[in-house]
């Protein structure tokens, strides 16, 4: 039945593809219908669906999938963002544009499963399925520089998965050395019995091969380049749902699979996770490229997510669950925001923007409201993330929480600087930009902007929805209270 | 009882309304939604108050939803009413619906008419929230709420960068403060595993009956918070470019309420204040230090609105001298009286900003009394009360605090004799302000707008400036532990000094200023005058110093680092790549010979290894 999810979509990424051939706006609208329905499939799920289908017994591999809260909420925001990534699409991408479609369900497709796979060998597939497509939506549909970038993305993201490919294959033989059971499946795979030496080492295959996905600061220089580069959709679902897997790796995996090992690790972790924070934002405060600042803020957000996932304690994990979704939700609109901008301005250069909110108020408006998210104002989704994680980390080393929260200032001065530098302050007349044509938001971008708003307001003022959906899946990963 | 919510969600609703409109309301029905929300919001302040009052003044709690709650951190937004924040919601209500009511005419015409409304009702709404909550977090809520209320009223006129400049900066020093009191938050947390207050508190008492340095560390990031948020030293630096706001923007935010709201912090944790004797004497400190900075550099600016903030700042030091020497009726009593007086002066020296094309020079104004009469009077009733002058408003609570400050231990009398010369140099410098730019003569001829949406607003304030203090303050006294604001009494020399104070300073600003009987051009002139009046004028330095210690390094850093240094280490691995291969590449010569020779060699190697490897 989950499988029936993943299957639909990745069989409506070549429907998707085919319908090409009779207009051009097929594709588009049968990805959004495809999704519509991945949506509808989802509403049928009950939380706590298992299933399992023997696929190379002789191996221990099974198509093993199930959804628990974090993998339900984790895959409504995929499907939700996938939505979004073909709105903001809609008049951007020309050329090809169901090819376009295939690579974007595609991608879906792998990170649905990515969530959902609890067999080491199918996630690791999955793993795989989720960035190839990718690949091909930064280099074929990416801006000037594609190419560099996209190679970069791809020999970053394919080095670290064959480090954890690497550490699966070990940690599977460990076990079956010491068991004689030969197993992929992950309920088998957590009670392993390793030794320390080896235990540290997996974790650390683990931990580098998630923290470059994350990313955290010193692996995420992959991130500013594929994010600038990528097309709107692109962006939007790597920093909205990518970037999550990272980070649900680290919750799910790391942790639960190490535990001693990585309470070892704890305090190296948390401390690249605030490394992350204050550094994400200074960068991003250094840029001039509307996209490159908030693909930084990216990794100033994310560090949260590593602090809160290594703090290890209730308050802290929930709180990176937070983050993650009300992140997604935030730098989706964000992104979002730097195509449509790209779009009626032909540059993301922030040096020539300035006062466009007397150009186009709606967008200064929402761009205002999601800058403000981005800072992290109480009330929406952001702070009760970072407040969280914050609080929870505080618990297990203050002194590294007390410098994640110089982040607060940080990220104050750049989201601030991003609004004034774009909509507010005299109006320039950029090159191109300057023609009586700069169009403010339509029904089509405003639409999904105000859903994105709406999320953000739920998730500041009512988080008990998301938390308690999780709250059973964090007890059952062990996670301190 | 049940009205109590209403009071925030009014304005909420007001907001709502005008921000789904997106800002294109015509100006009478914006007018009508902004004001009317909070003059609505004033009306349920009222009933729920005397609801309050009826039934004895017992605390009452209304709890909304269950906020956050996962793994021991339970939040649930609840509304906490007691005398405290009752006197906190009848002022922001009422002062601010009459704010609303003048800027209804005071922003007529202006760009972004139903934007101004919908920040300035966002404003309230998290104003109140601010000192209805009764956790710490939903306090927090409201915190930074006014805080980006604020950021946004003072870029309000966003096409100026001036103004965005001064927008972003009050909102990254308040931020600077707010870290210091999450941090306060976090640290209470893990003590006691709550941010309730009342919880919070009891537990203080309960874990700390000694205080401690834990609770020292508390009070002083706590402290931290409301010195950003109230622009007391040394994080006062924003309050001055605060003034870049439309005026009723100040008069509303940076003066009657927001500004006050670290007060109120600090009244509302008093707990942990009294546990650490060390932590109120910081306050007090950092009270009079801020007090007399302020104070000094007030007597050396030009504009109008600054000269008032600098006032502000000075009369919030006091606020937080008097919480610190343990006059806390008398803070709270400050804070109501202030925002009273202040409202009526900011909104008179914006009639007349206006009646003068936005003129804010006090030294191109001048004679304007006899042709702006209503905020000429209004001007001189709230100096009046801002110097303490008897029977105003402001001298009830002034004096109170004063009189409070001789009894601070040992070093009392010298903080009263501080705190005196302060009420000296605020009169002198109201004088100053009043003298040069209603008396003498004529600079800027003035086109007043007479509404009386604007003006009676000012009629309501000034009489509030006058008889507002008549009555003491009485709903804090089951609140704070000094048991209301009668409660010091003094005799003798000690009275009659502190009363006259301020009326010293006023004759000094008349002879000075006024009749210019006394002059003090030589003083101004000599080289030291000048050097303390670009000194003082500056702000005693903060902005320069600040500038030199942290924004440039941070700027230099941020310029230098553009492209990331840690992607070098990247680069540098792709160089090496690059360089590798571009040996190997030597390699391919298409020339046979040498593929045959290699060929030949790699076969030779191969063999030794072969016969070699056994015996490895």
């Amino acid at each position: 039945m989950l499988l029936g999810l993943i299957l639909l979509l990745l069989v409506g990424g070549l429907l998707a593809a085919l319908t090409e051939r009779l207009h051009l706006n097929a594709p588009r609208w049968a990805s959004l219908a495809v999704l519509a329905a991945a949506g509808l499939y989802l509403l049928a799920v009950p939380v706590g669906a298992q299933e399992t289908l023997a696929w190379i017994p002789r191996f221990g591999i099974n198509v093993t999938l199930a959804m628990d809260g974090l993998s339900l909420a984790l895959v409504a925001l995929t499907l939700f963002l996938g939505v979004v990534a073909v709105v903001s699409s809609w008049t951007e991408i020309e050329r090809n544009p169901g090819f376009f479609q295939f690579n974007l369900l595609w991608t879906l497709a792998g990170v649905v499963g990515v969530f959902t796979a609890l067999d080491l060998f199918l996630f690791f597939v999955f793993w795989e399925v989720m960035l190839v497509p990718m690949y091909f939506l930064i280099a074929i549909w990416g801006h000037e520089e594609r190419a560099y970038a996209a190679m970069k993305f791809f020999l970053f993201t394919q080095i670290s998965g064959l480090l954890l490919l690497f550490a699966i294959l070990t940690l599977v033989y460990s076990h079956y050395a010491a068991s004689g059971d030969l197993t992929f499946a992950y309920a088998d795979l957590l009670g392993a019995d390793l030794h320390p030496t080896i235990s540290f080492w997996l974790m650390l295959g683990f931990f580098v091969a998630f923290v470059v996905k994350l990313p955290g600061v010193p692996f995420h220089t992959w991130l500013p380049d594929a994010h600038t580069q990528a097309p709107t959709a692109g962006s939007v679902i790597l920093a909205g749902i990518l970037l999550k897997t990272g980070a649900y790796g680290l919750l799910r995996f790391v942790v639960p699979l190490f535990p001693e090992a990585a309470l070892d690790f704890r305090w190296p972790a948390m401390l690249l996770g605030a490394v992350s924070v204050i550094y994400g934002g200074y960068l991003a405060y250094s840029q001039s490229d509307f996209k490159r600042l908030v693909a930084y803020s990216s990794i100033s957000h994310m560090g949260f997510v590593l602090l809160g996932a290594f703090a290890w304690n209730v308050v802290a994990v929930q709180g990176a669950i937070v983050q993650m979704v009300a992140h997604g939700f935030s730098t989706a609109a964000l992104f979002m925001m730097a195509g449509a901008l790209q779009q009626r301005l032909h540059t993301r250069e922030m040096g020539r923007m300035g006062g466009l909110w007397q150009r186009a108020p709606r967008m200064g408006a929402v761009a205002l409201f999601f800058v403000v998210a981005s800072l992290g104002m109480p009330g929406l989704g952001n702070f009760v993330g970072e407040f969280m994680v914050l609080l929870g980390a505080f618990q297990v080393d203050a002194p590294l929480a007390i410098a994640a929260a110089v982040g607060i200032v940080v990220a104050a001065v750049y989201a601030l600087s991003l609004m004034q530098r774009s909509f507010q302050g005299a109006l320039q007349e950029a090159e191109n930009g300057g023609t009586p044509t700069f169009a403010d938001f339509g029904a089509r971008e405003l639409s999904v902007m105000i859903l994105m708003m709406a999320a953000l307001v739920w998730l500041g003022v009512h988080p008990n929805t998301l938390l308690d959906l999780c709250a059973p899946v964090v007890a059952g990963l062990g996670v301190a209270p | 009882m049940d009205w109590l919510w209403l009071v925030p969600a009014l304005p909420l609703a007001g907001f709502l309304v005008l921000f789904v409109t997106e800002g294109r309301l015509p100006e009478r029905p914006a007018a009508w939604v902004g004001a009317g929300s909070v003059g609505l919001s004033a009306l349920a302040a009222a009933v729920a108050g005397s609801d309050f009052l009826q039934q004895g003044g017992v605390p009452q709690t209304q709890h909304l939803w269950t906020w956050i709650g996962a793994g021991g951190f339970d939040v649930a937004v609840r509304l906490y009413l007691d005398g405290l924040s009752l006197v906190m919601m009848g002022v922001i209500t009422g002062v601010g619906f009459l704010i609303h009511v003048y800027a209804t005419g005071y922003m007529a015409g202006e760009e972004g008419y139903s934007r101004f409304f919908a920040y300035m009702n966002l404003f309230v709404f998290a104003m109140l929230m601010l000192v209805l909550g009764d956790d710490l977090l939903t306090l927090f809520l409201g915190w930074e709420g006014v805080g980006l209320c604020s950021y946004l009223l003072i870029g309000f006129h966003h096409k100026d960068p001036e103004n965005g400049y001064a927008a972003r900066k009050a909102f990254v020093v308040t931020r600077v403060g707010d870290t210091f009191m999450a941090i306060g938050l976090f640290l209470l947390f893990r003590e006691f595993g709550t941010l309730d207050i009342q919880a919070a508190m009891d537990g203080a008492q309960a874990a700390w009956p000694d205080g401690g340095a834990l609770c020292t560390i508390i009070a002083l990031l706590l402290l931290g918070g409301a010195a950003g948020k109230s622009a007391q030293a040394p994080l006062q630096t924003w309050l001055p470019d605060a003034m870049a706001g439309p005026t009723p923007v100040s008069a509303l935010i940076h003066a009657a309420t927001m500004v006050t709201a670290g007060v109120y912090l600090i009244a509302r944790t008093h707990e942990l204040f009294l546990l650490s004797p060390d932590a109120q004497f910081a306050v007090a400190a950092v009270g009079l230090l801020t007090l007399f900075i302020a104070s000094f550099t007030a007597l050396n600016q030009r504009d109008i609105k600054r000269i008032l903030a600098y006032s502000t700042m000075s009369q919030i030091g006091y606020m937080f001298f008097a919480l610190g020497v343990g006059a806390w009726s008398a803070a709270i009593f400050h804070l109501m009286t202030h925002a009273f007086f202040k409202a009526l002066l900011f909104l008179a020296a914006g009639s007349v900003i206006l009646a003068l094309h936005h003129e804010q020079d006090i030294f191109k104004m001048g004679g304007l009394w006899r042709r702006l009469p209503v905020p000429f009077w209004c001007m001189a009733v709230g100096s009046a009360a801002l110097a303490a002058l008897p029977l105003t408003s402001g001298y009830y609570s002034k004096d109170l605090i004063l009189l409070a400050s001789f009894d601070y231990g040992a070093v009392g009398p010298w903080f009263w004799g501080l705190a005196a010369l302060a009420a000296f140099m605020t009169s002198l410098y109201t004088a100053r302000m009043i003298f040069i730019a209603f008396f003498g003569e004529m600079r800027t001829a003035p086109h007043e707008r007479k509404g009386l949406n604007m003006r009676l607003p000012l009629a309501v304030l000034a009489a509030l400036a006058v008889g507002g203090g008549w009555f003491g303050l009485v709903p804090v006294a089951s609140v704070l532990p000094d048991g209301g604001v009668d409660a010091a009494h003094h005799e003798g020399a000690l009275v009659w000094v502190t009363m006259l104070a301020p009326m010293l300073g006023l004759l000094a600003g008349y002879l000075i200023f006024g009749g210019k009987q006394l002059s003090v051009d030589g003083l101004v002139n000599s080289g030291l005058g000048q050097g303390l009046a670009r000194f003082w004028g500056g702000g005693w330095g903060f902005d320069a110093f600040y500038d030199r210690l942290i924004v440039r390094p941070f700027m230099f850093v941020a310029r230098v680092n553009k492209s990331d240094a840690v992607d070098r280490i990247y680069a540098l691995i792709v160089e090496i790549a690059r360089r590798l291969n571009a040996v190997v590449t030597q390699s391919q010569t298409g020339a046979l010979r040498w593929y045959a020779a290699s060929m030949a060699l790699g076969l030779v190697l191969a063999l030794l290894i072969v016969l070699l490897a056994p015996s490895l």
